[in-house]
């Protein structure tokens, strides 16, 4: 699992390590039941407040995403299928939400939208 | 638990200026706070207060739950102080200055002092005298640290340092924070440094406090909202109360926002528009702070 925080981001670094611990379980870099390094480890391996590493996994235990265990690192929980699915397609929403907006600004209408992200899609060339 | 740090109304006048005014605040550890303000807004006066280094003239001011007058030796062997400017025994070698000031530390740290001075590439057989700034802050840092101190304060702490340097005592304040549970105060202007380590700010403007708040807080709280019409055009001015500042053109807009993440899709709504949020970083904050915003 690789994190990168921008610390200078406008962004509370505790919101860029929950999003991306979040994305490294929908896309299955982090299986089921693996640890997550400790507050320390990644407070000094990312070079943050520990307080900010502690409030992310509070905030990924909550969404159930993570298992703590007393005295011992923090696992993936797992996730059932239908819940698995969901937390994806809630990935991509997000990631497509600034492309909705410029869309619009763009003045595209819906049809040649979805035929962009469609050829985009299907382009087997890269 | 007694906070670490406490001030309670503390106001503190030099003749007809007043420095400090009405401060109150509590502090409770383990934390990184970062003391913000612009030049001459009472920083250090503030710092020199917590230190017991100044009385105040009104409201009190209490450091590991003593007032700062009276911190016995208790309290001193558990605090770390770097000031602004740094006054050593000029005539000493480095190796001698820190093996005289160690001695007054029975919980002196010698393999931490070893390590620092490997780290930050201190030459122990320099006269002190003849350092540059540079190396005379890393040196007070070196002091100020291996008691394993329970609050450390440093004034604009890294003025004068490299940006290897600046990491590298970025990342000690970070393992005093987790090895030591330790309290510490960092002033400083280098808002991209302070950024980096601190969980809490506490900004002060022409001696008044202005903001007491997490840092995270304060990044969700401001926001710029870059907004285009979807009809064309856009009114003269918006009125919305959480505006705290805009420039447009007609077409597009920059707003500054305050707490105004649910208004977001009433406001698109509303004036038909389509709205970009571009969170903002400590450095786009602090003018918002004071006042100087845009």
């Amino acid at each position: 699992m690789i994190l990168v925080v921008d610390p200078h981001s406008g962004i509370p670094v505790y919101r860029q390590i929950v999003e991306q611990i979040r994305f490294h379980v929908a896309s299955g870099v982090l299986k089921p039941g693996e640890e997550i390094p400790s507050t320390r480890a990644l407070s000094a391996s990312l070079g943050v407040n520990p307080m900010t590493i502690s409030k992310a996994f509070v905030l990924l235990e909550e969404a159930k995403i993570l298992d703590r265990r007393p005295g011992l690192p923090h696992v993936v929980r797992t996730q059932r299928g239908r819940k698995a699915l969901a937390t994806k397609q809630q990935q991509l929403e997000q990631a497509l939400r600034p492309v909705v907006t410029k869309a619009r600004q763009l003045d595209l209408d819906t049809d040649t939208t979805l035929q962009i992200f469609r050829n985009l899609l299907e382009d087997n060339t890269r | 638990m007694n906070p670490v740090l406490e001030a309670n109304g503390l106001t503190k006048r030099f003749d007809r200026v007043t420095a400090l005014e009405n401060i109150s605040f509590k502090v409770s550890g383990p934390t990184i706070v970062g003391l913000l303000g612009k030049n001459g807004c009472g920083k250090t006066t503030l710092i020199r207060q917590l230190m017991g280094l100044h009385l105040p003239s009104e409201g009190s001011v209490s450091t590991l739950g003593r007032p700062g007058a009276e911190l016995g030796h208790d309290e001193l062997a558990s605090i770390g102080y770097v000031p602004q400017e740094i006054r050593l025994l000029d005539w000493m070698t480095v190796g001698q200055h820190i093996h005289y000031v160690a001695n007054f530390y029975p919980r002196w740290d010698g393999e931490r002092e070893q390590r620092l001075l490997d780290e930050l590439e201190i030459d122990t057989e320099a006269l002190v005298g003849t350092l540059s700034s540079g190396n005379l802050q890393k040196l007070a840092i070196v002091l100020a640290v291996c008691h394993h101190p329970q609050l450390l304060v440093l004034d604009e702490p890294v003025s004068d340092l490299d940006p290897i340097v600046r990491r590298k005592l970025l990342e000690l304040l970070l393992e005093l924070m987790r090895d030591d549970a330790a309290t510490i105060v960092v002033s400083s202007h280098v808002l991209r440094d302070v950024e980096k380590v601190v969980d809490r700010v506490i900004c002060l403007d022409r001696g008044r406090l202005v903001t007491d708040a997490a840092l995270d807080e304060l990044k969700e709280l401001y926001a710029e909202w870059l907004v285009v019409s979807d009809n064309g055009r856009l009114p003269e001015e918006f009125s919305e109360s959480f505006l705290i500042a805009q420039q447009g053109n007609g077409r597009e807009a920059r707003l500054l926002v305050k707490d105004a993440s649910t208004e977001l899709a009433s406001f698109s709504s509303t004036h038909s528009v389509s709205v970009s949020v571009r969170p903002l970083n400590l450095e786009e904050i602090f003018p918002v702070l004071i006042g100087e915003q845009l």
